[in-house]
């Protein structure tokens, strides 16, 4: 039942509804001064009207002859004026259309209370005033008793009408009057209205891009100001988290680089020691010389993982600066595999000659870190193919093995995610993809990991060609 | 909402117009209609009476002082005022007061005739619409000392 009303508009409602109170109170003023004054115009002219039948009646009344003939009821008829009737027992004179209008009702108070009484009624649309009046007879001490005479005339009142509709329709033009003046008043009290909103809308934006100093200055008391401050309050607060919640990352972050480093000089000497005991371990028992590998193995392992904390933890801090240089991409993976003894193990393919500028150690990094990964957790053949564009060079390194499961795809580049508990023992350090996704963001660029549709998992880094001109 | 509407537009349409009325009282109905006039008179008791001439009409005040002077006629009652040969009152109605400009000077008259006269006067006045209230001065042709001053019918209010 209910209209979508096209007016959504804060403004435009407050406008609309103010206008319609404006109009409804001037139009109910100018109606009610209009109805009153028109009350007073019918009242005073239905007296005027009654009062000079009563007069004609009461100055021919005396030369009448009584009890009265035919003529002298038509003599009292033409005193009183044009449709009017004269009843007296039998005898009736009557003139005009309009007297067959007279009511039962005024002809009975005329008997019944033995005074001048009137009737306004419409007939045709016409308005009429229906007066009517016994003449009495009055003895000389002053005690009255009815004649028998009944007089009654018929007025009309159309004049009134016509003067009752000017004075209506000059409160219609009143009415209309204020219109205007009200859509201005409300465009004013709309505009003092809407413009602390539009401040708290514009402050509550400026929170919401991250401007967590963005403040409103609340002005009066109103429901508005206690938004404001509310929200003000709630900027306060949403601040003091977020300052706090930096705090503790940046002390989290703060602790791991000194922790890391911290271990470095211990390690330095346990490296030592390890290669010591290395030797020593092919003169040992066996149960012993086997302690003594499994202890050299967790250094190592130890020594890379305390490498890679302390790698990542620059990268937090935002101290690493990478050292740009021309590289042929292809060359710079053939060194990368070549370096670690995995050519053999892996199909390398791509055109020659793809120059790209970037941190030639690090990308190095990067590709060790994806190739160890398929060669580790994949199944062969693993292959590493580069493709370019004019702005971008694609490395993929994609296997043959079982895939990534579903709800690990989406965690593979966060730090310390394990796939499953079994693969704890693995000798990776849990940093690698992280620290292999934080140097090719470094560069501009990006890695995804996916599933192939044939089976095995699929890792693309994408590498703008030259990071300093994107 | 609609409701509103409708209610302002009846407001405003009912504002229009002249409305239909009851019965409503205007004032006292008018009088004036009499078999005859009222004319007083001194009896063989020498008391002032009222007496019904039949002229089939009120008449006015003029017209009964007119018939007041010109006697009782052979009704068996006798008048206070002196046969006069010119009949002609000149009678002013004010608003409480009526003047009566007699053709007879203040000695023509007895006491009892100038209570005729006003009595008279006053009846054709009450029964005509007048106020009872209403005082009547006469003027003679010859007055006396306060012979001019209003007075009241001992019959009438």
């Amino acid at each position: 039942m209910r209209r979508r009303l096209p007016l959504r508009g804060l403004r435009a409602r407050l406008i609309v509804a103010f206008a319609l109170v404006t109009m409804l109170g001037a139009g109910a003023a100018s109606w009610a001064s209009a109805e009153s004054a028109s009350e007073a115009l019918v009242e005073s002219d239905q007296r005027r009207l009654t009062e000079a039948f009563a007069e004609r009646i009461a100055a021919v009344a005396p030369t009448l002859s009584y009890p009265p003939d035919q003529a002298t009821l038509d003599r009292l008829r033409a005193a009183v004026g044009a449709d009017a009737s004269v009843v007296f027992e039998d005898l009736r004179s009557a003139d005009g259309e309009d007297t067959g209008l007279v009511t039962d009702e005024l002809r009975r108070a005329v008997r019944e209370r033995e005074r001048l009484v009137a009737q306004r009624i419409t007939a045709d649309g016409r308005p009429l005033l229906l007066i009517g009046a016994p003449v009495m007879i009055t003895e000389p001490d002053g005690t009255r008793r009815p004649s028998g005479i009944e007089v009654y005339a018929v007025r009309d009142l159309g004049e009134v009408e016509a003067q009752i509709d000017d004075l209506a329709a000059s409160a219609i033009g009143t009415a209309a009057l204020a219109l205007p003046l009200a859509a201005v008043v409300a465009l004013l009290a709309a505009g003092s209205v809407l413009r602390p909103v539009r401040k708290l809308r514009d402050t509550a934006r400026r929170l919401a891009d991250g401007d967590l100093d963005a403040r409103s200055a609340p002005l009066g008391a109103d429901e508005l100001a206690q938004l404001t401050v509310t929200v003000n309050e709630m900027a306060e607060s949403l601040q003091g988290s977020m300052s706090a919640m930096r705090r503790m990352q940046a002390d989290a972050k703060r602790f791991a680089a000194d922790v890391s480093h911290e271990l470095r000089t211990p390690l330095t000497t346990l490296t030592a020691v390890a290669e010591v005991l290395e030797d020593a371990a092919e003169r040992m028992e066996d149960d012993a010389a086997e302690s003594a590998r499994l202890a050299v193995t967790e250094i190592h392992r130890l020594v890379r993982l305390v490498e890679d904390l302390m790698e990542v933890s620059r990268f937090d801090s935002g101290t690493v600066r990478p050292r740009l240089e021309d590289v042929d991409a292809v060359e710079a993976v053939r060194d990368a595999l070549r370096a670690r003894g995995w050519l053999g193990r892996v199909e390398l393919s791509g055109p020659a000659g793809i120059a790209l500028r970037a941190d030639r150690r690090r990308l190095d990094v990067v590709v060790a870190n994806l190739v160890g990964n398929a060669l580790r957790h994949g199944g062969p053949p693993v292959r590493v193919r580069l493709a370019a564009s004019d702005s971008q060079v694609r490395i993929e390194v994609a296997d043959r093995g079982p895939g990534l499961p579903d709800h690990v795809l989406p965690h593979v580049f966060e730090r310390f995610y394990k796939a499953d508990d079994a693969r704890a023992r693995t000798p990776g350090s849990g940093l690698g993809l992280a620290i292999a996704l934080e140097n090719a963001r470094l560069h501009g660029g990006d890695i995804t990991a996916e599933n192939t549709e044939g089976g095995g998992a699929r890792f693309m880094l994408r590498l703008p060609r030259n990071p300093e001109e994107s | 909402m609609r409701r509103i509407w409708i209610a302002a537009a009846a407001l405003l349409l009912g504002g229009c117009g002249i409305a239909e009325s009851g019965v409503s009282d205007e004032g006292p109905a008018p009088t004036g209609v009499a078999p005859g006039t009222t004319l007083y008179f001194v009896d063989g008791d020498g008391e002032l009476r009222a007496t019904l001439r039949d002229t089939g009409r009120l008449g006015t005040i003029g017209e009964a002082m007119a018939l007041l002077l010109w006697g009782p006629g052979d009704s068996g009652l006798d008048t206070g005022i002196a046969v006069v040969s010119s009949s002609k009152v000149e009678v002013t109605v004010g608003e409480q007061e009526i003047e009566l400009r007699v053709p007879l000077s203040a000695e023509e008259v007895s006491p009892l005739g100038v209570d005729q006269i006003v009595c008279t006067a006053l009846a054709a006045h009450v029964q005509s619409g007048g106020s009872p209230e209403a005082t009547v001065r006469i003027h003679f042709t010859l007055g006396e000392p306060g012979s001019d001053a209003p007075r009241t019918c001992p019959l009438i209010g």
